[in-house]
């Protein structure tokens, strides 16, 4: 089906594009267009009347309110890029640790594959909710340890991070559902033909790690990463979440603090993911893969 | 040549301390749920009794029954299932169609649109709910017909693709579909059968398994998507997850109109109590999912490892 003569592939091109029509009007009428009315949005007062909705033009007014006026918001959004600097690499790191760990033949590894993914089916904003308010997600009380004093003699702002981290310890858990299933079929993928051959080049498993399996996953991490911003970004133990949808059901500010307030919100957000993507994009290939490639071409070509 | 008993020896520590952390790490993952188990079962006595951590001295349902008074399961739990599933019925055929398309036909700008699919992904929810508010503020206003407290504005969400996370879903879907040999397309097309007759007798019957897959993980997200839902169905239809959201104040009106527990003991007796009747309520708001999950435990590990995601 690759070159039709004229009338053909218009067709074709017809039929695919009423199959994509839903979508197509879908995306375009209920995503891409707020997403730029919010930002039109933001600059006016918009104020629900009897006669209906009423807009006047109030300049940077609303981002003056919101980064200045109100002393929660600014406060709220730095907590959660906090957030995500200290869940979101943590999550990565335990979910690729915990991928190779299952990667390894071993029995009863789809019981405990099962059990990692479970999070990802119960994990709602209530239901979080009231697990953190129950202290249902705190079994580690790092406040308590040795280490910790250690750690808050040296480095205070180190030793907060680490609270942090603890205080929520299964939230972070819970969090890498996804990321390992994406890790393991990742790993699963690699061919057993380049571990063998570094084995036999003497690498050890660390050296594999780290020059082989590492860069070869380089781009499932990346995925995982901004899958792992976007779902943190979702969820209600994110304090700026209900702070908009407040602005948004509250009829005295009205509409245009709410639309500020989204899209400073996105703008961080969407900063965090370009940030996570040219931290880890591919600039160009690199060694280990031009290498691989080109043995794998001269071991067809033979 | 290293001797073949001590390498079997040493591969076993190695496992056996695998082993040890896989299990450290289940427990971790594990201990909100166990936690709730263990609240659940717990009498009056036993939450309140400081001695008394994990195991219940003796089994009592009393959490269990104040909780299932407080949130009411039999109207909520049926309202979650059907809305649920009558968003993730709307959001599979809509992500089957999409993937279809592009995993089928070549297109004009069909890159950018699978782009787009991404980004779609991308952009925080937040953003783009004001303006859609607005539009359904604008239907009702001339059209009469009530929008907010209703499942219309959601069901046209999903039906338009935009539901909760439709973009992995129309992954899942378009590469599930890239795995369905195009020769059977190519043989249907020449027995005379249109696109739809092909995406129908072909397509859709052979992707049964994937149809399910995404309808159940559509069908979960859309119970625990509670952002959205307020602000569009609001308390026109009572959800479970909204309920358990709810708790706190649905709680203090069950206790002050006379049900058990309440404010007869203060300070951190009280709390420990409502603490309990609080995990009582969250292990049944979840419940459905639980078991859900226990029976397709495997569609949905597949779903994710055939996304396509881990390379893109």
């Amino acid at each position: 089906m690759k070159k039709k003569r004229g009338y053909q592939t218009k067709r074709h091109a017809l039929v695919g594009y009423a199959f994509m029509a839903p979508w197509i009007v879908g995306f375009l009428l209920l995503t891409a267009w707020p997403f730029f009315n919010t930002f039109y949005l933001s600059f006016f007062n918009v104020q629900r009347t009897a006669a209906g909705w009423e807009q006047s033009f109030a300049g940077i007014g609303n981002y003056n309110t919101a980064l200045l006026g109100n002393p929660y918001f600014v406060s709220n959004l730095i907590a959660f890029a906090v957030m995500q600097a200290a869940y979101a690499p943590a999550i990565i790191v335990i979910s690729f640790m915990l991928a190779l760990l299952l990667n390894r033949e071993i029995k009863g590894r789809g019981v405990f594959r099962a059990l990692f993914f479970l999070p990802v089916i119960v994990m709602s904003g209530p239901v979080m909710h009231q697990l953190m308010t129950s202290g249902g997600l705190t079994s580690v009380g790092i406040e308590t340890m040795t280490l910790y004093y250690m750690v808050f003699q040296f480095a205070p702002w180190l030793a907060n991070v680490l609270v942090f981290l603890f205080e929520n310890y299964s939230v972070v858990l819970w969090f890498t559902g996804i990321p390992i299933i994406l890790f393991i079929s990742g790993l699963q993928k690699i061919d057993t033909g380049i571990l063998e051959a570094a084995r036999i080049d003497s690498a050890s498993n660390w050296q594999i790690l780290w020059k082989i399996t590492v860069p070869i996953l380089k781009p499932t991490i990346l995925v995982g990463f901004i899958l792992t911003v976007v779902q943190l970004a979702g969820y209600t133990l994110n304090p700026v979440l209900p702070m908009i949808h407040d602005a948004i059901n509250e009829t005295q500010a009205g509409l245009g603090l709410g639309s500020a307030y989204a899209w400073i919100y996105s703008a961080v957000v969407l900063i965090l993911i370009g940030f996570v993507f040219v931290l880890l994009k591919e600039p160009r290939e690199s060694n280990v893969q031009v290498k691989l490639r080109q043995r794998t071409w001269a071991d067809r070509r033979r | 040549m290293r001797p073949m008993l001590s390498r079997l020896r040493r591969v076993n520590y190695v496992n056996l301390a695998v082993y040890i952390v896989l299990i450290l790490i289940s427990y971790q993952f594990m201990y909100p749920l166990l936690r709730m188990v263990s609240f659940a079962l717990m009498s009056r006595d036993d939450v309140i009794n400081p001695v008394v951590n994990w195991v219940p001295s003796s089994l009592s349902f009393g959490n269990f029954q104040t909780a299932w008074a407080v949130l009411d399961p039999r109207t909520t739990m049926w309202n979650s299932i059907w809305f649920s599933g009558l968003l993730a019925v709307s959001q599979t055929l809509v992500s089957a169609t999409t993937g279809y398309a592009l995993a089928r036909f070549e297109f004009p700008f069909k890159k950018f649109w699978f782009f787009m699919i991404i980004i779609s992904f991308i952009i925080p929810t937040p953003v783009i709910l004001i303006p859609r508010t607005l539009m359904a503020f604008a239907v009702q206003d001339t059209s009469g017909i009530q929008m907010f407290g209703t499942i219309w504005p959601q069901t046209a969400m999903a039906l338009g693709g935009q539901g909760v996370f439709s973009a992995i879903l129309i992954l899942i879907f378009y590469n599930f579909t890239k795995m369905i040999p195009a020769a059977l397309d190519e043989a249907a097309a020449i027995d005379g059968a249109s696109a739809m007759q092909t995406f129908y007798h072909v397509i859709l019957k052979l992707s049964v398994t994937t149809l399910l897959v995404v309808f159940l993980f559509s069908f979960v997200w859309n119970w625990n998507e509670t952002f959205v839902t307020s602000t569009f169905l609001g308390r026109g239809l009572d959800l479970i997850p909204g309920q358990l959201g709810r708790f706190s104040s649905l709680f203090d009106r069950f206790a002050s109109m006379g049900g058990s527990g309440g404010a007869q003991e203060g300070g951190m007796e009280a709390l420990r109590l409502t603490e309990a009747y609080r995990m009582s309520g969250t292990l049944i708001a979840i419940t459905p999912l639980l078991v859900l999950y226990l029976v397709v435990q495997r569609q949905f590990i597949k779903g994710i490892e055939n996304t396509g995601l881990t390379g893109l």
